[in-house]
């Protein structure tokens, strides 16, 4: 049992620094409470440098995680993309209110203060993503995967003070809990159909089920049910109606939460239900035809929903759809090089897509949050740093060449073809140039158009996030560079080691 | 024959790297030798930092000149530790495998005679013509400036790409680069519709020799595997598959060749090189006289052995169209009045000796001539540039007079002088032995017509002595008169004082002129090399693929003979008596009686049997016209209607109309997103809901199929949906 703690050190580092965060939110001290988000940047980096010492090789062969390399990967780049995102939700809390307090207009109260339950839901949340990692039992992926989803809903909430912000959130939590009730259907059946809860143990009544002429009805159903309610984490059909509306509704930096972390969740969940029956010699007929069949659906209506739309961050929600389903590319093709595709994609996507939404996050108009196309309309003139950084993130989610996106997309492509998955990828292929229609016309509205009466007053006003858009600029383009290192990480998530 | 089934990023990582290193020896990575090819690249990239603080002062000329001159240093290190052919691993590039091949190109340098050979005139002549530059280009400091030196900084750095790279890929990174600095800077004053025209010109014919280096990058690599020059020489030596019986191998000299007559201006490609003198001057210097344009000359010294296969008449082709270019350019350049311009044609001329020296297989003699030919020629043009810088833009040989014995113009007098000797081959200077070399070897190869050429070559070459100097003549000789030019600056005519050269130049001029001069000393510097005459260029080259002609090392092969004596030794007094006449002639009609060439001219043109001659000569026998009857036009027609095409059916029909499809079925899915979570939690359901009976029927819904297309089998139709299996 003390092996299975040891791999949890860097959960505990982030509930611990959970701990800190909601405490020191209530503090007195005007000091300590700004402080709350360096703190929370801190136990996540923390936890980031304490994963390569956890997941020493010799200790990781007696981990009984059903994959247990793969947490050395995901929980680095969880944690490390967790700054990110706290850089992103910088000024986000309670700014008016302490300037409020600042400048002697009013008094602190605890119970108004949100800084610090924010930070604390947010390190909670990935705590939840370090976890699935380590998931060795049906219940213990269930909790994981809604100590994932339960802090966002929160989250979504209290990011906005207005209906939008509660109708999001309302919406969210709605349609989160038939998706989990899915699931667990889902799950009961698995149970029913192998009797044990330990995934181990699952898997090997699954191989000599399918020896024996295939998975159980109820195993089948039971497993396409659970998928169907992982669909719901990672906005793809048909579980995906919920995002463009939740993601306009909640604040940018909850947006570009929403969009990282449940996902990774979601994938990484996806693929350890699909270890139990294992790639090898092909995932069952079913799973594959629903697999192929929602990775279809997600890239169409993704892409083609983003055409329409007139709000910024509905375009960037819809995108967001369309990247699941390449992901889904990579989950069907299966191990080693298909989960490694999803795993460093997923890596690229979240640093891309975060900062595309920081860069929103950092806009205000006349202290309005910005939302419109027409608001980012002739950035460029006023905040050409803000333009290039979004137009770099966005031509990275695009896939333009050299940029970062590019490579991702190609080895998910690549994968797909040398899989044997050649109309997916051309379905894959002629979705994305659909995209490039929207990706291009941010961009464009970004960099060449002239100011509209809406974008004349929009200005950079917070710092944090900018740094933040900044930042994910840089690994947009200099990316490629560490690129084969990343893939070497990744590698050893699903490869034994020599 | 190697086959991409499937070129996975990742594969690389599972696939064991194929690189196998030859016996030529490797250097490490951060080498500094390296810093030959940063240098330029640091300068602009301080120059684009001046150009972002809108520099108004001559620091970017400085910044170049600094950055270039330690290129130039560099390369003498270089040179003076050099030893044997080296390859030095700056990092890898790129590198691709699968199954059964790979595709290699590292950025590295391949260091052998020819490249320093080649490196020592680029950055020596760049720094000398960057120095120039900066005052010349002075009356443009400011914004132009920055981005004038900007430009020059992108051409050394890609012509060192070009150069010093260990594969074809690297030089063809490098040709494109040189082409984009050349567009660059000829489309200098773009406010000038004809530079810009000009500029484009430039770069539309290059990318059809372009076209050609592509495909024979491609032939290169799927015949021999590789695109490392020293891999390729092996790959020839022990052996290799003919693909396609072999015809690719046929062809890839042709499609190399094609690169190198449009680089370097040969026919039928040549005719953007005089337009490019749009450009400053030194730019027309730099790029378009010394150095880029003798890149073809390079690539095909470079891939030789290409060249010499069995049963290729590559290299017949390209001494036929080198010795006709030499020809034609000269003629056009009898009949001529901008000195610029009379230039231009002169260095087309002597790219298509060099083009002959090569096909002729003395490419000793090609690389010679070309190393000569930077120096004469980067003066004769820098002296036009002077002149034209202080006679307010005047170009024509008419309007110009007695310059030498005007105050201030004595210097560019007489380095204009030198540099006209060279070019004439008056003896002992510089061009008379370069160009020996040539002249003698078509004598002595045996191939179709070479004799014909050598004769050619040998009247081009009295062409090229009257042309020479019936500029000098005209312009440096005789009584003092000037009219300036139209770039007064607002300034009255008659109130026009020529303001002479200063310092800078002046220096640079003197400079390049005493190495034009000193050009010819290689040829007798002893060298130690045992077994090959022609002194120091020869034994530069000993090691490379420009061996081939150095006198002395083929000498097993029959030789021929020129009117009964040896070749090599007769063309010494062949060529001394051709150029004296060709001066001669200048100098009676030019200088002692100047009215006898507008006579001449004009009983011409009275005779009718005569008249076409020099009316095709000056319009340079109509080659443009025919190009725009023959080429321009139909393809502009062709252009019209694709763009109406486009515009109608593309646009219209396809693009629109396939944008529109989208957005219709967004519209029709729009309902489902109407914001009721009901109505959400209902779709959401019901889509699980679908999927799951899907799953659940599929055997069933499979066998549906199947009853409606019979052929199609349970297998395909599987296959279709799901084909990991």
């Amino acid at each position: 049992m003390t092996d299975r703690l040891w791999f949890l050190i860097p959960e505990f580092i982030l509930l611990a620094g959970a701990v800190v965060c909601a405490i020191g939110g209530l503090s007195n001290l005007a000091a300590i409470r700004r402080k709350v988000g360096f703190v929370a940047c801190a136990f996540l980096a923390a936890s980031c440098i304490a994963v390569p010492f956890v997941y020493d090789p010799t200790r990781v062969a007696e981990s009984p995680a059903l994959l247990p390399h793969v947490g050395g990967y995901v929980k680095f780049f969880a944690a490390l993309t967790g700054i990110l995102l706290v850089m992103t939700s910088g000024g986000l809390m309670d700014r008016k209110y302490e300037h409020a307090i600042a400048s002697g207009k009013d008094t602190f109260d605890t119970l108004r203060s949100s800084a610090g339950e924010y930070h604390a839901l947010l390190l909670l949340s990935i705590t939840g993503v370090m976890l699935i990692c380590e998931a060795s039992d049906l219940i213990w992926l269930f909790l994981a995967l809604e100590l994932v989803s339960l802090p966002t809903y929160v989250m979504v909430a209290m990011s906005r003070w207005s209906k939008v912000g509660q109708e999001a959130a309302m919406k969210y939590f709605f349609l989160g809990a038939i998706s989990a009730a899915l699931m667990l259907y889902g799950f009961a059946l698995l149970y029913g159909a192998t009797g044990t809860f330990n995934l181990n143990e699952m898997a090997v009544v699954f191989a000599k089920q399918r020896f024996d002429g295939g998975i159980v009805m109820f195993g089948q159903i039971g497993l396409i049910l659970a998928l169907v309610g992982l669909c719901y984490k990672i906005a793809a059909a048909p579980m995906h109606l919920y995002a463009p509306d939740v993601y306009q509704g909640a604040a940018s930096a909850v947006t570009a939460f929403l969009a990282f972390v449940p996902k990774t969740a979601g994938m990484l969940a996806i693929i350890i239900l699909l270890s139990l029956v294992g790639w090898e010699g092909g995932l069952p007929k079913s799973i594959e035809m629903m697999l192929w069949v929602v990775a279809v659906l997600t890239m169409l209506l993704g892409n083609i929903g983003a055409l329409l739309q007139t709000s910024t961050k509905r375009m960037l929600g819809y995108s967001s759809i369309a990247h699941s389903g390449y992901m889904l590319i990579g989950i069907i093709a299966g191990p080693p090089l298909g989960l490694i595709a999803v795993m460093v994609y997923l890596v690229i996507y979240g640093a891309t897509n975060t900062a595309a939404f920081s860069t929103l996050a950092s806009l205000s108009r006349d202290g309005k949050p910005v939302d419109s196309l027409q608001d980012i309309s002739g950035l460029v003139k006023s905040s050409p740093a803000a333009a290039t950084s979004f137009a770099l993130s966005c031509g990275s989610l695009l896939g333009i060449p050299p940029l970062f996106g590019f490579w991702g997309k190609l080895m998910l492509f690549a994968v797909g073809v040398s899989a044997g998955q050649l109309p997916l990828v051309l379905i894959a292929a002629v979705s994305s140039a659909i995209s490039a229609w929207y990706y291009l016309r941010l961009i464009g509205l970004a960099l060449l158009s002239p100011l509209t009466p809406r974008s004349e007053t929009v200005r950079v006003t917070l710092r944090w996030p900018m740094i933040a858009a900044i930042l994910g600029a840089i690994i947009a383009i200099g990316g490629p560079i560490v690129l084969e290192s990343l893939i070497t990480d990744a590698k050893t998530a699903f490869v034994e080691p020599e | 024959m190697t086959s991409i089934t499937s070129i996975s990023v990742i594969s690389k990582l599972i696939a064991t790297p194929a690189a196998d290193v030859s016996q030529v020896a490797q250097l490490p990575g951060m080498h500094w030798a390296s810093f030959i090819m940063w240098m330029p690249l640091i300068s602009l990239a301080l120059c684009g930092i001046c150009s972002a603080f809108k520099v108004k002062t001559k620091a970017p000329a400085i910044i170049t000149i600094i950055c270039l001159a330690t290129s130039f240093i560099l390369t003498l290190l270089l040179w003076q530790g050099y030893q044997d052919p080296e390859i030095i691993h700056v990092f890898d590039w790129l590198k691709i495998d699968w199954e059964d091949g790979s595709f290699i190109a590292n950025f590295a340098f391949y260091v052998d005679s020819l490249t320093l050979l080649w490196m020592l005139f680029v950055t020596g002549l760049g720094t000398l013509i960057a120095v120039y530059a900066s005052e010349y280009m002075e009356h443009d400091v400011g914004k132009g400036y920055t981005r004038f030196f900007a430009g020059v900084s992108v051409f050394l750095f890609a012509m060192t790409c070009l150069v010093m790279g260990d594969n074809l890929l690297m030089l063809y990174l490098g040709w494109e680069g040189v082409g984009f600095a050349s567009y660059w800077l000829i489309g200098y004053f773009y406010q000038r519709p004809s530079a810009v025209a000009a500029a484009k010109k430039a770069f539309i014919v290059n990318r059809i020799g372009d076209v050609g280096l592509a495909l024979a990058i491609y032939l290169i690599w799927s015949t021999f595997g590789t695109v490392q020059y020293d891999e390729i020489t092996s790959a020839l030596g022990s052996g290799y598959k003919p693909t396609f019986d072999g015809w690719t191998v046929q062809a890839i000299p042709y499609l190399l060749m094609l690169a190198a007559f449009g680089k370097s201006a040969q026919l039928p490609l040549y005719v953007w090189l005089p337009d490019a003198m749009e450009g400053p001057t030194p730019v027309s210097a730099l790029i378009h006289a010394a150095t880029m344009v003798t890149a073809g000359v390079y690539l095909i010294i470079r891939t030789y052995p290409l060249f010499m296969l069995e049963g290729s008449h590559a290299l017949e082709v390209v001494a036929w169209v080198g010795g006709l270019t030499a020809f034609f350019a000269a003629t056009m350049a009898m009949a001529q009045y901008d000195i610029k311009r009379i230039m231009a044609y002169s260095t087309v001329s002597q790219l298509g000796y060099m083009f002959l020296g090569l096909g002729v297989i003395t490419s000793y003699g090609a690389a010679y001539h070309v190393f000569t030919h930077a120096f004469f020629k980067a003066v004769l043009f820098l002296t036009c540039g002077a002149i034209m810088h202080g006679f307010a833009g005047q170009l024509d040989l008419r309007k110009l007079s007695g310059l030498r014995k005007m105050k201030g113009w004595k210097i560019v007098s007489y380095t204009m002088l030198i540099g006209c000797l060279c070019l004439a081959g008056f003896p002992f200077t510089s061009g008379y032995f370069s160009k020996d070399v040539i002249l003698a070897e078509a004598f002595v190869t045996h191939g179709t017509g070479f004799v014909f050429l050598g004769w050619l070559a040998i009247f081009t070459a009295g062409l090229t002595a009257y042309y020479t100097f019936r500029v000098w003549f005209r312009v440096c000789a005789g009584p003092v008169h000037f009219e300036p030019g139209d770039e007064l600056h607002g300034k009255e005519p008659a109130n026009f004082h020529p303001h002479a050269p200063r310092i800078a130049i002046n220096f640079v001029l003197v400079a390049i002129a005493l190495g034009a001069l000193l050009a010819a000393l290689p040829y007798f510097i002893p060298n130690e090399t045992e077994g090959i005459q022609g002194g120091w260029v020869a034994e530069m080259i000993d090691d490379s693929p420009a061996k081939k002609g150095v006198p002395g090392v083929d000498l097993d092969s029959s030789h021929g003979d020129i009117l009964g004596m040896d070749p090599h030794k007769a063309m010494y007094y062949i060529s001394a008596i051709v150029g004296f006449v060709g001066i001669g002639i200048a100098f009676f009609i030019h200088l002692l009686s100047r009215s006898t060439a507008d006579k001449l001219r004009c009983k011409l043109l009275s005779n009718r049997t005569t008249r076409w001659l020099p009316t095709a000569m000056e319009n340079k026998w109509y080659v443009d016209e025919i190009y725009i009857a023959l080429i321009r036009s139909p393809l502009w027609i062709l252009g019209k209607i694709f763009s109406l095409f486009d515009r109608y059916f593309i646009d219209g029909a396809l693009v629109n109309g396939i944008a529109f499809i989208p957005s219709l079925v967004a519209r029709w899915f729009s309902p489902l997103y109407n914001g009721a979570v009901q109505s959400y939690a209902i779709s959401m359901i019901g889509g699980a809901i679908l999927i799951a009976l899907l799953m659940l029927f599929m055997p069933e819904i499979v066998e549906f199929l199947q009853t409606l297309s019979p052929p199609i089998g349970s297998d395909q139709s599987i296959a279709v949906v799901g084909g990991a299996q």
